[in-house]
């Protein structure tokens, strides 16, 4: 018991520390330096911390000297591997200052001045006047993301031939999962059930990070290549280019996001040359950051190269999740469908008709989650209508409105001669079945409504879609 | 000098239009209800518009919630107010166009062809830009001017 008590209390001060450094939160040095160095995670911990120390303390004195691209790895290393100093806040961002890294340094000099009792008086009011010298608001934090958190127990003596078993079948296994590893378009081709996650990230990727901070400063950067920016449009720009969370920790959290939700199946840096490219255009445009804010007219060309690059690539990542999210609504889907409950159900005695808008209308839905829903809404209505009064009949039709945002609804109504309301579902499996149709109409912002039939049917159960109003259709 | 009213549901446009678009006089409204004033006290050549309003309080988007739920999400007064907020730009003009006010309008999102073709066929004079570009915003201005 005394034992387990031990390694709970060492796991919370682990967990502690480690949400901290997560977090950024300059209290994460103190909180690393008090793990016990007699157990496995404070000794990783320590260690961590005097190697990062070193790295740190080279990197400042790199990027004091002017040796910007060496002392940028060596940070980003270092702050990767563990929390910084607090006293290293303010030779680090004097450094930065001297090398007109201006967001970074505010950044730090923040931080410094956060920071109770790390030196003495006159640094404070120093570095108070310095970063008041440094203008607007255009702090920014330095490190990258942390590299993935320790275990939080380390199981040595009796496990050691479990841990050799885990080596040798990760070396077993590496091979085959770096062999299945695909481009972004050919795993939502093989993996139509991943599309809407698919879209749901590369959407997160575009907004988040290439609209808003990239897209939006091609003005300020073709002002700064034509040697014309001003002080308000140079705040802008730094603002919102080097502003906030670095432009490659940014990048990496998406591509860290496409991996934890995808699996390994994805591997964009390697396998997705569309996605390699555009990496190396965002490196290009963190790497410029000092060259921007000095006016300089060669990083200003090389960021107005790669913000072209990044700006393609949005266009096209736009192109492929619009390809994703669109179905078409025509006769050959209505037939499948049908053909698919006639099949299931043993053909039932019900007249079927089917009256499908000419030429087929596309619908914002992907075509897994619209042919689960139509299947659904199909066979109940020609089990329901097997089951009514004689004649049975399902009719189905589409039919389209304007609204008065702009968009165009779709509606597809099946209809039958049931006149019994729909029954609840009565096994786990329709629940089930169940569930999956409104998550699937959830996703596509659709809907699912029961109305009265007209016409001679008894019932309406109406699916609701926004048609895809995509360039393929201009009105005529 | 040409005024723009700007109307959206922060300052990015606005401080963005200060910045990039000095030429022209810029005065910001948050809602229907401001920009009706804003229109009516001092008029303006043009209107440009941010779509989503998310960080609107309800109250002050255009369109009901309960009535929308009921006819497209199946009563889901959740999804309805997220509908009418992200598309709340364009009820915002369907609203000023119902006060008799034609302004030529300037959006800023990518809209597929046929749903600028629609809101032209709704609201007359309308146009959009993709992304937040002066010189794209100027060209579309220049264009309705």
């Amino acid at each position: 018991m005394l034992v387990l008590c031990g390694c709970a209390e060492r796991d919370r001060a682990w967990k502690r520390a480690d949400e901290l450094w997560q977090r950024r939160d300059p209290a994460a040095f103190t909180a690393w330096k008090s793990l016990n160095p007699s157990t496995n995670e404070g000794a990783r911990a320590h260690a961590a911390l005097a190697r990062a120390d070193d790295e740190y303390r080279r990197g400042i004195a790199l990027l004091s000297g002017g040796d910007d691209a060496q002392a940028r790895t060596l940070l980003a290393e270092a702050s990767r591997r563990a929390p910084i100093d607090p006293a290293l806040y303010l030779p680090l961002a004097r450094a930065c200052r001297a090398r007109g890294l201006d967001g970074r340094a505010a950044a730090m000099y923040r931080k410094y001045l956060a920071q109770k009792g790390v030196s003495g008086a006159g640094d404070v009011a120093a570095a108070r006047r310095e970063l008041g010298e440094l203008g607007d608001d255009i702090g920014a934090p330095f490190e990258p993301p942390p590299e993935a958190p320790m275990p939080a127990v380390w199981v040595w003596g009796p496990s050691l031939l479990a841990a050799a078993a885990l080596v040798a079948l990760a070396l077993v296994i590496a091979p085959w999962r770096r062999r299945r590893r695909a481009s972004l378009e050919a795993l939502a081709a093989d993996h139509p059930e991943l599309q809407p996650a698919i879209a749901f990230l590369v959407g997160c990727l575009r907004h988040e990070l290439l609209k808003h901070r990239i897209i939006a400063v091609g003005d300020a950067v073709r002002a700064v290549a034509e040697g014309k920016l001003d002080d308000k449009e140079r705040r802008f720009l730094l603002t919102r280019l080097y502003g906030g969370e670095p432009l490659a920790v940014a990048w990496a959290g998406h591509l860290g996001a496409f991996m934890r939700a995808l699996g390994p199946r994805i591997d964009l840096v390697r396998r997705d040359p569309a996605f390699a490219a555009a990496g190396r255009a965002i490196d290009a445009i963190a790497g410029a950051e000092a060259g921007l804010g000095r006016g300089d007219s060669d990083a200003a060309a090389r960021v107005l190269e790669a913000h072209g690059r990044l700006r393609a690539f949005d266009a096209a990542l736009g192109g492929f999740t619009t390809r994703l999210q669109h179905t078409v609504v025509d006769g050959a889907l209505l037939d499948a469908m049908v053909g698919d409950v006639r099949r299931e159900l043993g053909h039932a005695p019900v007249e079927i008709v089917m009256t499908a808008p000419a030429g087929g209308v596309a619908v914002e839905c992907y075509h897994f989650d619209l042919t689960l829903v139509l299947r659904n809404v199909v066979r109940n209505a020609v089990a329901a209508a097997a089951n009514g009064p004689e004649p049975g009949r399902v009719a189905i039709d589409v039919a389209v409105a304007l609204e008065p945002t702009g968009d165009e609804i779709v509606r597809i109504r099946v209809r039958d001669t049931n006149p019994s309301p729909l029954p609840a579902p009565a096994q786990a499996l329709e629940a089930r079945g169940l569930t999956l149709v409104r998550a699937a109409l959830a996703r596509c912002d659709g809907s699912l409504s029961v109305e009265a039939g007209g016409d001679g049917f008894a019932k309406c159960v109406v699916v609701r879609l926004f048609r895809a109003l995509s360039a393929a259709e201009v009105a005529a | 000098m040409r005024r723009l009213v700007v109307i959206e549901d922060g300052d990015e446009y606005a401080e963005f239009a200060r910045v990039f678009l000095s030429e022209l006089e810029i005065e910001a409204a948050h809602s229907a209800a401001d920009a009706r004033v804003v229109l009516r006290a001092r008029g303006a050549d043009a209107l440009l518009i941010d779509l989503r309003f998310d960080r609107a309080p309800a109250a002050a988007l255009v369109g009901d919630v309960t009535a929308t739920a009921a006819r497209l999400f199946a009563g889901d007064s959740e999804r309805a107010l997220r509908y009418l907020q992200d598309e709340q730009g364009t009820l915002i003009l369907a609203d000023l166009r119902a006060a008799g006010f034609a302004h030529p309008a300037l959006f800023v999102h990518d809209f597929p062809p046929r749903r600028l073709a629609n809101l032209r066929r709704l609201y007359g004079d309308v146009d959009a830009v993709p992304a937040l570009d002066a010189a794209a915003i100027r060209a579309a201005l220049g264009r309705s001017a």
